[in-house]
């Protein structure tokens, strides 16, 4: 399989490589040809094992190369591990892990194959989907340290995960919830199709016996609907009562079981018309907007889950010149702790061993590294970019700085204002109005004697009459269609109260870094000062992990026709500087001012602390501008924002320089700059204070304190898991145009819930009085009754409409 | 007899679609609508080879229930 010029293609992972550099073998007659000892040794395992048919499943896809395989193997048969991850039943533990490197099902089919054939493990379960694994195993026979070898042996990665935690709860709640609402729905669609006989038999008449048979199938459909969909409001209703509230369970609860109970004794009695079709309706609708809830908390749980990672909850600890992985609970101050690069801080500490750079966008929004030397503080939250590094714990877990914000973000979340109560309360006052007037109306026609079978009659189609229809559907229908709508417009919305209060806001707080900007580095301009070979700076480049390094290879893969790897000699890492290697006797360097001043060469361009110089044996042949560029769409988002009458406000930790020049190019005049986490939290309950209702926008560590106090919190996709946590409102796609595009939104829902909700308190004020004076012939009851929920559910729709065309 | 006929067909009606229903939430119960990709991707894999190792991992559960009887 040969390519261009002297490239092969590796056996393994199917990836292009100079033939030169290439590990050349020959097994029976085939040749084959290997980039690294990793792909070599799973070529032959799988031969071993009699599954080359792995290759034919693969196809022409490429793999990931396998790099050098991570031998600390023995946390997994730690004491804290098994108590946290693994369950036990009947002799069998079982553990749930995510796999990394699965490409294709090829992949997935390959690792299921290869845990089966192990000895001890009893059963394995791969989602092909999002690639979590369940494994059941007999501890006596395998270890789990053994399984994870067994994966990383085929070039995969496996981690643990607490399952239970969230993803199984949630899981678990979702499919209840479905399984409620479908039992919902079939009932729903089966009793309108006997409703609608029932109705047109009352216009042409029908004998009483078919009546009774139509009657008693209604009743067959509506009991499932009421008690088994309608369970979750029963329960709403009895903890409403047991904390002496009447919500909005207990109006939805006693209007639908007085008419279920009510349409029970008028098919018996068989001189009144039968409810049941409102009952299930009305249970079938209200649910579907509560399942809706349910399913975004479901996505916002899968987000979170492929986050959990980025908080570490174990790190290693040197002890007595011994390394092993210990809890974060279980730190003292003065352990010594071991960080790889790329590793987040979990405990506050002082460096000890090796200077390095540390990434602390996540907690003050700065969006350079920040270069420590030894003796300087480090924080938890931060992260280790380039060397690993030795660090003395200088305060336990608790008294963290990222614990510390955890804390406080818990605390504040319980003191969040809340909308909803208002209208529980509302809708309290209601139905026990509605219950005394139904007491009266009995009351008063008994007393003027037309009998209590009469009486009863009136006072219970007050009550069916009254029956929060209209009213229960108003919100829930609106919000439901807005919800829906928005999840289309990746704007997740983990409840709906706050499409509500959204509405109804008037600052929005944001955060810049990764908010309005993109929060890495980007190339903004690229000068070449001679005439070069592109590919040695894309080799240099792709050495390191700095964010520096990073754009720029991102740049030139997307700029260069075509990006070349040489394989380059004497890599050097120059700590905060830049980088340094050698290629067939080439001398290339790459990096900032202070390194060439260091080297001294000299430079004919003013020094600036965003660029990238990038010399071959002392000769600089380009300069790259690097800048922390603002999202697309910002400025005009922001611009029509202030056109609804929004008051903006920028508020970051990065210095007053930056915040200003990125506030000048958006348009926001107001810029509160080198904010700590809690500034920009007391920052929002001033404005509360004066009677604002904020919004805040943010993403990082930095600004989940703020979040947590505004009434709406809006966090984007990419956000560390705390921030998402707090917030209410999540922007999947990461824009800020999506910002323009939720309140626009929110404000439409909230003008059709006003509009339901005036249609049907005069609705019901009409109705309910010609209730109370007896007018009220039944089957008009039940048809308006169905026509006013309509005339509710066709408004709540336009939003649809209004937003396909905007 | 209009009668009989009215609720024998109501009945079967009704009573053919809650079978589906039932069918239905068996499904969703049983964790079978849980990863969308399995089914279709799964299939791509199947062969006499992966159906052996089925049966091998079966026998495996029940050799384990079996010794810990």
């Amino acid at each position: 399989m040969q390519t261009s010029n002297n490239e092969t293609v590796c056996s393994h992972c199917h990836l292009s490589f100079d033939v030169n550099v290439m590990f050349t073998e020959k097994l029976d007659t085939k040749l084959l040809h290997f980039c690294c000892k990793g792909c070599q040794s799973v070529y032959h395992l799988l031969q071993d094992e009699g599954l080359e048919s792995f290759y034919e499943k693969v196809g022409k896809k490429t793999l990931h190369p396998i790099d050098k395989i991570d031998d600390n193997l023995s946390k997994f048969d730690l004491d804290g591990f098994e108590k946290k991850y693994i369950s036990k039943s009947d002799g069998l533990s079982k553990v749930s892990l995510v796999i990394e490197g699965i490409h294709c099902s090829a992949c997935v089919w390959l690792n299921e194959r290869v845990l089966n054939e192990c000895d001890g493990i009893i059963e394995t379960n791969i989602n092909y989907t999002n690639h979590k694994a369940s494994i059941t195993w007999d501890p006596s026979t395998i270890k789990l340290s053994e399984i994870i070898k067994k994966i990383r042996s085929i070039g995969y990665d496996a981690h643990a995960y607490d399952s239970k935690l969230q993803e199984e709860r949630v899981n678990k709640t979702r499919r209840d919830y479905y399984s409620r609402l479908l039992v919902g729905i079939f009932c729903t669609m089966n009793i309108m199709w006997i409703a609608i006989a029932q109705y047109a038999g009352y216009f042409t008449g029908m004998k009483s016996n078919v009546k009774d048979i139509l009657n008693f199938a209604e009743f067959a459909l509506a009991t499932p609907a009421l008690f088994y969909t309608g369970w979750y409001y029963f329960k709403g209703a009895f903890y409403g009562l047991k904390n002496r509230m009447i919500n909005m369970d207990f109006l939805i609860i006693s209007g639908t079981s007085l008419t279920y109970l009510y349409s029970i004794y008028a098919s018996f009695t068989g001189n009144a018309e039968v409810y049941f079709e409102s009952v299930t309706m009305i249970i079938t609708f209200i649910f579907a907007g509560k399942y809706l809830e349910i399913l975004s908390k479901k996505n916002a749980a899968d987000s979170l889950d492929s986050l959990n990672s980025s908080v570490p909850s174990e790190v290693t600890v040197i002890r007595n010149n011994q390394r092993s992985v210990i809890d974060t609970t279980q730190v003292k101050v003065g352990d010594f702790l071991e960080v790889k690069p790329g590793d987040k801080i979990a405990i506050d500490g002082v460096l000890r061993a090796n200077n390095a750079s540390f990434d602390e966008s996540s907690i003050s929004g700065e969006s350079v590294p920040i270069y420590k030397h030894i003796g300087d503080n480090i924080t938890s939250g931060t992260v280790c970019l380039d060397a690993q590094i030795i660090y003395e714990a200088s305060t336990d877990l608790s008294k963290s700085m990222l614990q510390n914000i955890i804390t406080i973000v818990e605390e504040s979340l319980l003191k969040k204002p809340k909308m909803e109560i208002l209208a529980n309360e509302i809708s309290g006052y209601f139905s026990l109005m509605v219950l005394a007037m139904a007491i009266l109306t009995f009351a008063g026609w008994f007393v003027m004697g037309v009998g209590f079978e009469n009486s009863f009659i009136i006072a219970i189609s007050v009550i069916v009459i009254a029956c929060p229809c209209a009213l229960g559907l108003a919100t829930p229908v609106a919000t439901l269609v807005g919800i829906s709508m928005a999840a289309k417009k990746k704007i997740l919305f983990k409840s709906s109260s706050s499409l509500e209060t959204m509405a109804k806001a008037t600052t929005i707080v944001l955060d810049k870094t990764g908010t309005i900007t993109n929060g890495s580095p980007n190339v903004v301009s690229y000068e070449k000062f001679t005439s070069f070979d592109i590919n040695l700076l894309y080799s240099l480049v792709q050495t390191s992990t700095h964010p520096v390094s990073k754009a720029i290879c991102l740049y030139l893969e997307k700029n260069e026709e075509s990006c070349e790897n040489y394989f380059l000699d004497e890599i050097k890492n120059i700590e905060a500087r830049g980088i340094r290697a050698q290629f067939k006797g080439q001398d290339l360097l790459g990096g900032n001012h202070v390194l060439f001043k260091d080297e001294k060469i000299k430079l004919s361009i003013n020094p600036n602390n965003t660029q990238f110089i990038f010399a071959i044996d002392g000769e600089i042949a380009c300069l790259i501008e690097l800048n922390d560029q603002v999202k697309i769409g910002a400025k005009q988002t922001i611009e029509q924002l202030k056109h609804l009458g929004l008051e903006l406000i920028m508020c970051t930790g990065d210095n007053d320089f930056v915040a200003n020049k990125v506030a000048h190019e958006v348009g926001i005049q107001r810029v509160h700059s080198s904010m700590m986490p809690k500034d920009k939290a007391l920052l929002v309950k001033e404005l509360q204070e004066s009677n604002k209702i904020v919004i805040t926008v943010g993403d990082g560590i930095n600004d989940a304190l703020a979040l947590s106090r505004s009434n709406v919190s809006i966090s984007m996709g990419n956000s560390s898991d705390l921030t998402v946590k707090v917030s209410d409102v999540i922007f999947l796609n990461n824009k800020i145009t999506t910002l323009y595009e939720a309140i626009t939104l929110s404000k439409s829902v909230y003008t059709t819930i006003k509009q339901n909700l005036v249609f049907s308190l005069l609705y019901n004020l009409i109705t309910i009085s010609f209730a109370v004076l007896g007018y009220i012939i039944p089957v008009v009851a039940a048809i308006s009754m169905s026509l006013s929920s309509l005339v509710v559910v066709g408004n709540s729709l336009r939003i649809k409409r209004i937003f396909k065309n905007g | 007899m209009d009668d009989n006929v009215l609720s024998a067909m109501i009945f079967v009606s009704v009573g053919l679609g809650a079978l589906g229903l039932i069918a239905f939430l068996w499904g969703l119960k049983s964790g079978q609508f849980d990863d969308s990709s399995k089914f279709l991707d799964g299939a791509l894999h199947d062969s006499e080879d992966d159906l052996n190792v089925a049966k091998k991992m079966q026998d495996k559960k029940e050799n384990f229930k079996k010794e810990n009887k």
